[in-house]
C-alpha cells in the first residue's frame, strides 16, 4: 500500500532540506528497497542529506534531494547546450560548464561519414546530448539520440543564448508547463532550447520578442506561479507600449 | 590547465550577432536604451573615506588612507594623491592575482588624471611643513565584481571615499615650531579633504555598425563592442580627461555627440553622489551625538512634566517627546510617535520608543535628573547654539519630519534661525504644536489646558 513515503505526520517530501537533516527514519521501512539518488546517505537506520535543496519522491521507491547551482556535473543522459572551444582531428572540444571540456566525437551526427563533417567554429552553439560522464574524464556528447536520429540536435543558429542556474532549467523543462512560459507562449511566438546545464537559448523574428522573452525567463526562477505571470503582464505591456 | 580551460567565460556567435541586430533597433539586452545608465547604489560603513559602489552587477568598493612624507623636490608645498587598482579574482574568471594587468593599470591612470590633472582634490591644502612634511592620499580600488565598465563604477567609489574621508588635524609645535603634532581624533575633530569638483567618468562603446553607440556597456557588450571611450567631465560641463585606447576609429560627429551626452550624465550622478554623501554625514554626525546624551540640553515647552522625561534623550528625539508628552495619553503618544517615527530615521524610532515607556513617568521631574529644577531657556538656547555646527544637517532631517505635525521642534532654536523656518522662541513652538496636532483632540481636555497653561505661566 503506498501510504506517504515516511510514514511520520512530518514527511519531508517536497520540503527544503539542508545538510544534516535526517529525512527518513529507515526502521519503520524495513521491508522496502528504495533507491536513493543525489545528496542522500545512508547512516545506518536514518536517512541524511548531503546537499541543502528540495527532497523529492517518486514513485515507486526512489528519492533523491534536488538542488540548484550554477555549476553543472555532466550526468549520461542529459540534453545540454554547449559552445565550441576548438576542432581536433577526431573530435570537437566542446564546453558544457562543467568540470572538464567535452569530447564530440567527430562522427557523431546523422548520417556522418568521414566526408561530411561539419564545420563548427568555435564560438559555435550546439545542442548535444551526454553519452558518458565518468568522473575525472573527459565527457563525451553526441549529436544524435540514441537510436541514431538527429532530433533536433546540433547547431543553433542566431537567437541569443543566455545562463541561468540548474534550477531554472530544471523548472523550465517540467511538465505541465511552467507558468512562465506558458504566459510568454500565449502572447508571444518564440523558439527555446533548454539545457540541462544552465544554458537557455532563444530565438524570434523580432529583437524585442527575445529580450523579454529572456528577461522573463531570468527573472522568474525564485518566484511562484502567480507571481511569474504577474511580472510577464507587466514585461508585456512595457513591449506593447515600446512598439 | 584543462579546469582553467573550462571555465573560462566563452562568447558566441549567436550572442554577437544578436547583440548586434538588437542595438540597431535600440534594443539592449538588459532592456535599457542605449543611452541609459544602470542603477547606481552608493554605500558607506562605519569607517570613514570607504565607499561601495553597485553599478548594475558592477561591484567596486574604495579606501582612502593618508600618511605624512616627504613632498617631491620639484613641488614642495604640495601633497600627493595616489591610486592602486585590485583586480580581484573573484571578480571575473580572467582576472589572475599578483602584478596588475595592462586594464588594471589603465583603469587607475584614468581616474587619477581625471582627479590630478583637473585639480579636483587641492593638493596645497594637504601641505603640513613646506618641504619637509606633506599628506600623501592614498586610494585603494578593489574590483569585487565585473558586470561591465569597471572605469565609471571605480570613479564614482573613489569620488564617494574622497568626500567622505576626514583626515587627522595637525599643527606645528616644538621648540622650533617645525616639530608636527598629528591629533587624534578625539581630540580634534578630523578635517575633509578640500574637493573642488567631482569629476564624473562616462564610457561609451561603438560597435561595429557606425554610429551605434551605448553608454554604460555591461559584461556582454564590453565582449562584443569594438572601441570604448571614456569621457571624464564635471557637473560644469568642463572636460577633465578623454580615454580613448585602441579599438576603432570613431567620427569627430560622434565624439561630440558623446561628449554633450556626457555631460547630462555626470551632472545626475555627481547629485546622485552629492545625496548620498550628504546622508551619510548627517547620520555619522547624528551617531556623535547620540554618544552624548547627558550633554543635551532639553526641553524648552516650559512643561515640568515633559523636562523630566526629556533629559536624557539625544536632541533629535525632544521635539517628539515633547509632542507626546503633552498628550500625556500612552495611546494617542503611541499614534503620534508611530506617525513621527516612519518619517525618522531608525535611531529616532528607538529613542522615540524610549519615550512610551517613560511616559509611565507622568506626574513630575525624576529625581535622577539634574536639570530637573527649573531649566534656563536662554541657558538652553546658548549652550545648543555651541553646538549648532554639527546640528544643521539633523535639522533637515527632523524638518522633513515635521511635514506631519507641520512644525519644527521646538527644541533647535539655533538651527531654527539658520532655516527660517519657524520660530525662534521655545515657548512658541509649543504653542504652535499645541495648535496644529490634530492629535490633540484626543486628549483629554483638563491635561491640555493645563499645559498650555503651565507653558504660557513659564514664558
Amino acid at each position: 500500500m503506498e501510504t506517504k513515503p515516511s510514514g511520520s505526520p512530518t514527511s519531508l517530501v517536497d520540503q527544503f532540506v539542508m545538510p544534516g537533516d535526517e529525512a527518513l527514519d529507515l526502521s519503520t521501512m524495513s521491508n522496502q528497497t528504495i533507491k536513493l539518488g543525489r545528496s542522500l546517505r545512508q547512516d545506518g537506520d536514518v536517512l541524511s542529506v548531503m546537499k541543502a535543496g528540495t527532497f523529492k519522491f517518486s514513485k515507486p521507491n526512489k528519492y533523491w534531494v534536488e538542488s540548484s547551482q550554477k555549476r553543472y556535473e555532466p550526468h549520461a543522459g542529459d540534453s545540454v547546450l554547449g559552445i565550441v572551444v576548438d576542432s581536433k582531428a577526431d573530435n570537437f572540444l566542446v564546453d558544457i560548464k562543467g568540470p572538464a571540456l567535452a569530447f564530440l566525437p567527430v562522427l557523431a551526427f546523422e548520417g556522418g561519414t568521414r566526408r561530411n563533417i561539419p564545420k563548427f567554429e568555435a564560438g559555435t552553439l550546439i545542442y548535444v546530448r551526454v553519452v558518458k560522464a565518468n568522473p575525472g574524464m573527459n565527457p563525451e556528447l553526441s549529436c544524435t539520440d540514441a537510436s541514431g536520429k538527429a532530433a533536433e540536435f546540433g547547431q543553433l543558429k542566431d537567437g541569443y543564448m543566455f545562463e541561468s542556474s540548474t534550477g531554472l532549467s530544471r523548472m523550465l523543462l517540467s511538465s505541465p508547463t511552467c507558468p512562465v512560459l506558458d504566459a510568454l507562449g500565449k502572447k508571444l511566438s518564440f523558439e527555446i532550447a533548454v539545457g540541462l546545464n544552465g544554458r537557455v537559448w532563444v530565438n524570434a523574428t523580432s529583437p524585442s520578442t527575445v529580450i523579454v522573452v529572456a528577461n522573463g525567463i531570468m527573472n522568474s526562477e525564485f518566484k511562484s506561479g502567480v507571481q511569474q505571470r504577474g511580472m510577464v503582464e507587466k514585461l508585456l505591456q512595457n513591449l506593447k507600449l515600446s512598439t | 590547465m584543462e579546469t582553467r580551460l573550462a571555465n573560462i567565460w566563452r562568447l558566441t556567435v549567436n550572442e554577437k550577432k544578436f547583440i548586434e541586430t538588437a542595438l540597431q533597433s535600440d534594443l539592449r539586452i538588459d532592456g535599457r536604451r542605449p543611452f541609459d545608465f544602470r542603477n547606481i547604489s552608493i554605500k558607506f560603513s562605519r569607517e570613514e573615506g570607504s565607499a561601495e559602489v553597485q553599478l548594475g552587477q558592477t561591484h567596486v568598493m574604495a579606501f582612502v588612507t593618508a600618511q605624512l612624507t616627504q613632498p617631491y623636490k620639484d613641488r614642495p608645498n604640495e601633497g600627493t594623491l595616489s591610486m592602486f587598482t585590485e583586480f580581484s579574482p573573484m571578480a571575473d574568471p580572467s582576472f589572475e592575482p599578483g602584478r596588475p594587468s595592462e586594464a588594471a593599470v589603465e583603469l587607475g591612470r584614468v581616474i587619477d588624471r581625471g582627479l590630478r590633472e583637473s585639480r579636483a582634490v587641492d593638493t596645497e591644502s594637504l601641505c603640513v611643513l613646506s618641504g619637509k612634511s606633506v599628506w600623501a592620499v592614498r586610494v585603494d580600488l578593489h574590483i569585487l565584481d565585473n558586470g561591465g565598465n569597471l572605469v565609471d563604477a571605480a570613479n564614482i567609489a573613489a569620488l564617494a571615499a574622497l568626500l567622505t574621508f576626514r583626515r587627522p588635524e595637525c599643527s606645528l609645535g616644538g621648540e622650533d615650531g617645525q616639530q608636527v603634532i598629528v591629533h587624534p581624533p578625539e581630540v580634534r575633530e578630523p578635517l575633509p579633504l578640500i574637493i573642488h569638483h567631482l569629476p564624473i567618468a562616462v564610457t561609451f562603446a561603438f560597435f561595429s555598425n557606425e554610429s551605434t553607440v551605448v553608454v554604460d556597456p555591461t559584461h556582454y557588450e564590453e565582449a562584443v563592442m569594438g572601441g570604448r571611450m571614456t569621457a571624464t567631465l564635471n557637473a560644469n560641463n568642463d572636460i577633465c580627461a578623454i580615454q580613448k585606447a585602441g579599438g576603432e576609429g570613431v567620427l569627430q560627429s560622434v565624439i561630440m555627440q558623446c561628449l554633450r551626452i556626457a555631460g547630462q550624465k555626470a551632472y545626475d550622478i555627481s547629485t546622485k553622489i552629492k545625496n548620498a554623501v550628504e546622508s551619510y554625514n548627517t547620520e555619522r554626525a547624528l551617531r556623535k551625538i547620540k554618544r552624548h546624551p547627558s550633554s543635551v540640553a532639553l526641553d524648552i515647552s516650559g512643561a515640568g512634566v515633559n523636562i523630566g522625561k526629556n533629559q536624557n534623550k539625544p536632541v533629535p528625539q525632544k521635539g517628539d517627546s515633547e509632542r507626546s508628552n503633552l498628550t500625556s495619553e500612552k495611546s494617542v503618544a503611541d499614534q503620534s510617535m508611530d506617525i513621527e517615527g516612519e518619517a525618522k530615521s531608525s535611531e529616532q524610532q528607538q529613542t522615540n520608543k524610549i519615550d512610551g515607556d517613560a511616559k509611565n513617568f507622568v506626574g513630575g521631574p525624576s529625581s535622577w535628573d539634574p536639570y530637573s529644577a527649573g531649566v534656563n531657556s536662554d541657558f538652553l538656547k546658548a549652550s545648543l547654539a555651541s553646538r549648532g555646527t554639527t546640528m544643521p544637517s539633523r535639522k533637515e532631517q527632523d524638518s522633513r519630519g515635521e511635514n506631519m505635525s507641520g512644525e519644527a521642534k521646538p527644541v533647535e532654536p539655533p538651527e531654527d534661525i539658520n532655516v527660517s523656518s519657524s520660530n525662534i522662541e521655545a515657548s512658541e513652538t509649543v504653542l504652535r504644536t499645541n495648535g496644529e496636532k490634530t492629535l490633540k483632540d484626543a486628549v483629554k481636555p483638563k491635561n491640555k489646558r493645563k499645559m498650555k497653561s503651565s507653558s504660557t505661566s513659564e514664558r
